[in-house]
């Protein structure tokens, strides 16, 4: 085949990308991923696996059979000639014994089908009766768009329940109940490699179970479309051994951490003058993902939770004072903080999460940096922003107020990434 | 059934023109643009559909590969997110409610009627009506693109609460979801008006011996999808009045902080939505078992059973609906029962498949286009089908549920599946309806484009789905493992518009430039090729007798008996007034037009002006009343020329 010379480097350049582009085929890249529900790291996913090769088996043995019928028929019974004189065929009408027996065949192979999804269906449908009094519990509730996880039995005094947000942490090796709301519309909580996902649908109390086999990093993501964000709602599961868990649980329901003295001038050992990063203003949509953190996540969380040691008391002292100035306070709660919000996520423990803006971005202080500045370019129609970050005004309306410049910025990150 | 004896007392009582109001004065002009707005011409009607679903089709296409570009690469800035999120609520909608089904009405319209040996439709005026209701629809639906508010971008499910005042629109003026609201309802009208339309013709208006089990499977087809629109959109129409009370009146079907129950919504929606799936795909299959045995030079394998399958799918598709909310919490055994019902709607699907293979078994297949149409369609809606299946495990579903294995499993379905029947169609009626005969070189080149780039694009989709990439997303990270398959997709998605652009240029052509055929070019075996090409308004100058389910083939083969059957006809039918036909109208036009205004005065919260325009609706529904059914008689002269009584020459078609 020959392509008219102008077309012929496009034609080239679209072969080689078509050949690259499907080499992975062959080697698994299609179907391994962060999300890939081949790689199950849980009894249910791994049920729901079993039985999506149940039916792929099926279908795909009836299909080769079927398949093989037509391709023969199509070859075999093609006229050679188009000749409209030539005797037609017998002008048969069907055959009641095939019919009959196709039916049977048919039923016959949905019945495969049928038994082990009406087991499933039970199975993944909560917790086995067997394993409830070990099973742990957490409520997720999806706002537009982030997740709230709640830990029920883990009471802090004074404040009710320990909260976070976008990273779920759980036992490993223990069944988890998770129960599903929303505050707003309907979102969908999916964590491929764990379980399938259940909807999370306003004045209905859904629930799904899921368990980790073993500790590890698992992302998650909104399934059901929640208006203009809904493709960077994006959560993380974290599954920590028992002991990691409970050394977490501790951790967490302590108050925010203080990093130095509230005021500028207390501060006593000033190290740093200025954070420590360069920031370049990121295209729209831009990904906020380090090789490193790819291939390591487990490893790269288990490293945020270390307190660095080169905290800039007084950037950190400034952020403290503009997350007031700035209203963050209104919105969002710092334990032991200022902050007293419940409309956004519960930041008391933020330095030590490995993603911000609702799974989207890798924590690192570039990224927060981004993020704080032009939150409408990292996620389209965000509730802080509107034009500018929304304040009440004098008549108590929210309006469009302000905006954070580069120097607040930088105060702001600094402060964030103290909150270990 | 002597349909000859009816035609005598339909009419008779219309007063002439002079004693009647000039209001009332008839159109009668045969060209321009005004037998266009006022035709009641079956054919004409269906001409309409199909030319304005194609240009949603282009339109719908457009908006698809927008889409495909931005998923082309991770963290693609092409659309913004609202953007997309506009266009894969528009590509939905506008394929689905403006461009597949109206190609399917265009199908029964002009092809139906010609099938069962009728000179039209039973409500002439009423089948008009739905077409310029559709079209109402179609604008309202689209006026976004010209507005500040922009399209509907909740989504063509338009799940509440995301469609309430409170979380769907950022501006406190946006439109575009009323707009979405009042557009859907329109055009149910305008189907349910169609399907009425169709379900009386075919019960009432079918040539003396054709029997129920004689239709022509395209027919029975037009039956089942009519009756499954007459039921099925009053669910829909139902949510939409709620959410239109909702969002104008600030009533709380579905309005969460007042009780309002999302989930009834979904219950609603899939309860039109399934069957809605059927309603797309019956009409393919109607065409498809014209194609096969046409092109077999055979009749149907096992017409009952294809017909009784077809039965079947439209009652067990209404016991379905469910299993598009396998993931909304229904509990084990609601699960469990959609589950196995769903199982269950793969039976009749695959009996027709068997069928269908078997009617070309033992045949002489021609591999023409629409040949070639038909037998790509079995391919791909089996690979659907098999996916379907595969969505009905519900455990299974839960990792599928809303993630690209579904887009997959629907495309297939739908492109593969509708689509590839429509195109066939369109190629197999063409030369009837035209009277030219498409290119063989040019039918199959865009044929295999359009097969190759449909496979590349949405093959990939399958494994996109499992490896965990959701639906609806404007953009993806790069680290997921989705770049090849997406960038693929793409590709074939492109390969595809070629290939769509090559069909309809070859189209286009055809119709100045294309080779005239003579009657019957295919060999085919039903009533529509009895008749000269293009159709003369009257269909059919002497209306058949029906003697076997193939009629026509039966009558190529008893050339004697039918001609003497004929003449007889044809001189009872002269001593009864001739040929009878319907008169054109301007109400159906006005009313429509009326009803279009008020709706677009109502979705914009102008009630005052939706008044007006009410007024307006009322006055020309009566006035169509009024003016009564009309009709006139056609005398022909021997070659089928009409005579006109007042040159007392000929008019020639």
């Amino acid at each position: 085949m020959t392509f008219p010379s102008f077309l012929r480097l496009p034609a080239r350049r679209a072969c080689q990308a078509l050949a690259v582009a499907c080499l992975p085929l062959f080697t698994g890249g299609w179907i391994y991923g962060p999300q890939s529900t081949f790689q199950t790291e849980g009894p249910v996913a791994k049920a729901q696996l079993d039985l999506f090769y149940v039916t792929l088996w099926v279908c795909t043995i009836i299909f080769i059979v079927v398949g093989s019928v037509l391709a023969y028929a199509t070859l075999k019974f093609k006229a050679n000639d188009n000749d409209p004189e030539r005797e037609p065929p017998e002008q048969s009408h069907g055959n009641p014994l095939v019919e009959i027996s196709l039916i049977g065949a048919s039923i016959m192979a949905l019945v495969i089908i049928a038994v082990p999804t009406v087991h499933g269906i039970w199975y993944s449908y909560d917790v086995p009766e067997a394993e409830k009094a070990n099973a742990y519990e957490v409520n997720a509730t999806g706002y537009q768009w982030w997740f709230k996880f709640e830990y029920p039995k883990e009471q802090i005094d004074g404040s009710g329940n320990l909260l976070t947000a976008n990273e779920l942490v759980i036992p490993a090796g223990r069944p988890v109940r998770v129960n599903l709301r929303t505050i707003d519309v309907i979102h969908s909580f999916w964590v491929p490699k764990l379980a399938g996902k259940v909807d999370m649908i306003p004045n209905r109390g859904n629930f799904l179970w899921l368990q980790a086999d073993n500790p590890g990093y698992f992302w998650g993501q909104c399934a059901e479309y929640c208006g203009e964000s809904h493709a960077v709602m994006r959560f993380r599961v974290i599954a920590l051994s028992e002991s990691d868990f409970n050394a977490w649980l501790a951790n967490q329901k302590n108050p925010a951490r203080k990093a130095g003295s509230l005021f500028a001038g207390a501060i006593d050992q000033p190290r740093i003058q200025f954070a420590s990063y360069t920031y370049e203003k990121q295209k729209r949509n831009a990904p906020g993902w380090s090789e490193a953190f790819d291939q390591q996540p487990f490893a790269a969380w288990k490293k945020q939770q270390e307190i660095t040691v080169d905290d800039n008391l007084e950037l950190v002292a400034q952020g403290r004072k503009l997350f007031q100035e700035k209203t963050c306070v209104g919105c969002h709660t710092i334990r032991g903080h200022e902050g007293i919000g419940i409309t956004g996520p519960d930041l008391t423990h933020v330095g030590a999460r490995t993603t911000i803006a609702g799974g989207l971005l890798e924590n690192t202080p570039q990224n927060l940096h981004r993020w704080l500045v032009e939150p409408n370019e990292v996620k389209p129609g965000n509730k802080m922003w509107f034009g500018g970050y929304m304040a009440r005004n004098d008549a108590g309306q929210w309006t469009p107020t302000f905006t954070i410049n580069d120097n607040e910025a930088r105060a702001l990150v600094a402060y964030l990434h103290s909150l270990k | 059934m002597d349909v000859t004896a009816k035609t005598d007392f339909i009419g008779k009582d219309s007063p002439a023109a002079s004693e009647r109001p000039a209001i009332f004065t008839r159109p009668t002009t045969k060209t321009g643009i005004v037998s266009w707005l006022t035709t009641v011409d079956h054919k004409r009607i269906g001409l309409l559909y199909g030319v304005s679903a194609l240009i949603f089709f282009l339109v719908g296409g457009a908006e698809a590969l927008l889409i495909r570009l931005q998923l082309a690469v991770p963290n693609n800035t092409l659309l913004s997110s609202h953007a997309y999120n506009e266009m894969f609520t528009m590509h939905a909608t506008t394929m689905i409610f403006l461009a597949i089904m109206p190609l399917s009405a265009a199908f029964f319209n002009y092809i139906m009627p010609l099938q069962i040996g009728a000179r039209d439709v039973a409500f002439p005026r009423l089948n008009g009506f739905a077409y310029w209701l559709f079209l109402a629809g179609a604008i309202i639906l689209n006026v976004g693109w010209f507005i500040k508010s922009g399209v509907p971008d909740v989504g063509w499910f338009g799940y509440a609460p995301l469609t309430s005042k409170a979380f769907s629109n950022t501006f406190a003026t946006d439109i575009s979801t009323d707009l979405w609201v009042m557009g859907l309802q329109v055009l149910g009208v305008s189907s349910v008006i169609g399907s009425l339309n169709f379900i009386v013709t075919i019960i009432n208006l079918r040539a003396p011996g054709m029997t129920m089990m004689r239709l022509p499977v395209f027919t029975w087809m037009t039956l089942f999808t009519a009756f499954m629109i007459v039921l099925s959109f009053p669910a829909i129409t139902i949510a939409l009045v709620g959410l239109m009370m909702d969002r104008q009146f600030g009533a709380n079907f579905f309005e969460v902080s007042n009780g309002g129950l999302p989930i009834l919504w979904q219950h609603l929606f899939w309860v039109f939505g399934h069957p809605e799936v059927y309603i797309l795909i019956l009409p393919a299959m109607g065409i498809i078992s014209e194609v096969l045995p046409c092109f077999s030079r055979k009749p149907l394998f096992g017409y009952p059973i294809v017909v009784f399958s077809g039965a079947v799918i439209g009652t067990l598709g209404f016991g379905v609906w469910s299993h598009h909310m396998f993931t909304t919490g229904m509990g084990t055994m609601a699960t469990a029962a959609f589950a196995l019902a769903t199982m269950a709607i793969a039976v009749p699907t695959g009996v027709k498949i068997f069928n269908w293979i078997g009617t070309i078994w033992g045949g002489q297949l021609q591999m023409r286009t629409p040949m070639m149409f038909a037998l790509g369609f079995v391919w791909t809606f089996m690979i659907g089908g098999f996916s379907g299946v595969m969505h009905a495990a519900a455990p299974a579903d839960a990792q599928q549920q809303d993630s690209y294995f579904v887009v997959a499993h629907f495309h297939y379905v739908l492109i593969g599946g509708s689509l590839f029947a429509l195109l066939a169609g369109i190629h197999y009626w063409f030369p009837l309806i035209f009277g030219r005969k498409v290119s063989e070189f040019w039918g199959k080149l865009s044929f295999w484009i359009i097969f190759i780039g449909f496979n590349v694009t949405f093959f990939p989709m399958h494994f996109l789905g499992l490896n965990g990439m959701p639906r609806r997303t404007f953009t993806y990270d790069g680290n997921m493992g989705w770049n090849s398959a997406n960038l693929i997709a793409t590709i074939g998605a492109i390969i595809l518009g070629i290939g769509i652009a090559v069909y309809f240029v070859t189209m286009v052509y055809t119709y100045y430039k294309g080779q005239r055929v003579g009657r019957d070019p295919w060999n085919a075996r039903t009533l529509e090729w009895s008749i000269q090409n293009p159709p003369p308004e009257y269909n059919f100058a002497v209306i058949p007798t029906v003697h076997a389910r193939d009629a026509f083939w039966y009558e190529k083969h008893h050339q004697a008996e039918i001609a003497e059957e004929q003449a007889a006809h044809a001189k009872a039918e002269e001593a009864h007034g001739g040929i009878h036909m319907p008169s054109q109208s301007w109400f159906p036009f006005l009313t429509a037009m009326a009803i279009l205004t008020g709706s677009l005065f109502f979705a914009d919260h102008n009630f005052l002006g939706a008044i007006c325009a009410a007024v307006g609706i009322v006055a020309f529904a009566y006035l169509w009343a009024w003016e009564g059914p009309g009709g006139y008689h056609l005398h022909l002269d021997k070659d089928g020329n009409v005579i006109d009584p007042k040159k007392g020459g000929h008019s020639t078609h």
